[in-house]
């Protein structure tokens, strides 16, 4: 079955053979994280990186935020039976525009608040394709077990 | 031929707005508009009716209590706001469609968009700058471009990218540079041949770079910002990306803050939902 991660969005799965995905990742971010050995895998696609800037909005729509996001994408694999060992994650997206040195910077933002959650929690990034300015599509295949990244033409694994 | 004069010559073979449309929105410039006859015209096209009802009963647009008569609608939300329904719903299933060469799928266009215009109210509102009448649509059209560029030319985005990644220029540029013509301006073109008016031209040709039009325009800056907030926040990011250069002197010059970017960004979030169950379903 193929799942999608919508904008602002968190998608699970159990067992072989599934797939999440997720487009159009511009300056959001995407983190997969998984176990292959429980077969357990899932998927956010959060925009912005603080849940502080908008209380109100973060409990409506939690995974609009990287720091929510993250901390539910934990809690999701580990209720589904992840174990911390096997763990692995990866990271997509964050771009950034051209020459953005003081405006907008949300993709850089919410690599950082990735890497910081995910540190606090012990664990460590094992693929990454994030930054610069080009789109960026993520799949996880539930089969093989790799993370491919696709952006315009061009299809590579981290 | 060079490469701009044959993507010009494309424009006058690009199906124009039902000629209702164009009456509608010709009618709207005029103070002294007939509320009456307003009303006629869009109760002629019985599609049109329904989807203009359709949105003026979201709780974007919103009213209280569901109106179900043109007229009222008409009454109720004033003629500009109407115009701009009646534009939104006519440019929608255009919109809609998915752009080849931007490598945009279906509704992905119609998305960016929608985001930009609500984004580009919102802005408004954050930055207590006053709305001119017409910023939706100008949301709404400003990328009307990349579908002339896109399906009707079928331009090669990919070397566009390319050109625009090696030499680190933004995607506007490198169009212009490849095919001496960028999508803003094709854009613009295209609604000039359809009559639309000049202030709205004018937006859609600058939305990149505002910095080419002198003088004060609200409507070019608050478009050119939600537009950049709108594909951050990756609402139709096609192929170009982030390829694209924000203007400092216009975010300086409205004092905009990360704060406010966030809140224009998830306000689009919440507000997609509702018009596209609105529209869609």
């Amino acid at each position: 079955m193929v799942k999608v991660v919508e904008i602002a969005d968190m998608k699970w799965a159990v067992g072989n053979g599934n797939v999440l995905i997720t487009y159009a990742l511009g300056s959001c971010i995407g983190v997969v994280l998984y176990d292959p050995v429980e077969m357990v895998g899932a998927m956010l696609h959060s925009m912005l990186p603080l849940s502080r800037s908008d209380p109100d909005k973060a409990r409506k729509n939690p995974y609009m935020y990287t720091d929510i996001g993250v901390e539910l994408l934990l809690r999701k694999v580990f209720d589904l039976g992840a174990t911390r060992k096997n763990l692995v994650a990866k990271v997509a997206g964050g771009a950034n525009l051209l020459d953005d040195k003081r405006f907008f910077r949300i993709g850089e933002k919410n690599y950082m608040v990735v890497r910081k959650i995910l540190w606090k929690n012990n664990i460590l990034i094992s693929g990454e394709d994030v930054g610069g300015s080009k789109p960026r599509t993520m799949v996880l295949d539930m089969s093989t077990w790799r993370v491919t990244i696709r952006s315009g033409e061009k299809e590579y694994e981290i | 031929m060079s490469k701009r004069d044959e993507i010009l010559s494309k424009l006058d073979v690009i199906p124009s707005l039902p000629s209702v449309v164009m009456e509608i929105y010709r009618q709207v410039q005029n103070p002294d508009v007939d509320f009456g006859k307003l009303s006629e015209m869009i109760n002629y096209e019985p599609g049109l009716a329904a989807n203009v009802l359709k949105l003026a009963n979201s709780a974007y647009f919103g009213f209280r209590k569901q109106v179900d008569d043109v007229r009222i609608a008409v009454a109720r939300l004033g003629t500009k706001r109407i115009a701009e329904l009646v534009m939104t719903v006519a440019l929608s299933p255009m919109m809609e469609r998915g752009v080849k060469g931007y490598d945009l799928p279906p509704g992905k266009l119609w998305e960016h968009s929608v985001t930009t215009a609500v984004g580009a109210e919102k802005l408004a509102e954050v930055l207590e700058v006053p709305r001119p009448d017409y910023t939706f649509t100008a949301g709404i059209l400003h990328d009307v471009g990349k579908i002339v560029l896109g399906n009707f030319v079928g331009v090669d985005v990919e070397e566009i990218v390319n050109y625009a990644y090696e030499k680190q220029v933004p995607f506007n540029v490198a169009e212009r540079e490849l095919l001496g013509i960028d999508h803003a301006e094709a854009g613009g073109l295209l609604l000039r041949n359809w009559g639309i008016p000049e202030h709205l031209v004018e937006v859609v040709m600058g939305h990149h770079e505002p910095e080419k039009y002198n003088g004060d325009n609200v409507v070019l800056s608050l478009v050119h910002i939600a537009d950049t907030i709108s594909l951050i926040s990756g609402f139709g990011i096609g192929l170009d990306g982030l390829f694209y250069k924000p203007n400092s002197d216009v975010l300086k010059k409205y004092r905009l803050t990360s704060r406010m970017v966030e809140r224009v960004a998830s306000y689009m979030v919440e507000k997609l939902e509702e018009l596209k169950k609105v529209m869609f379903s």
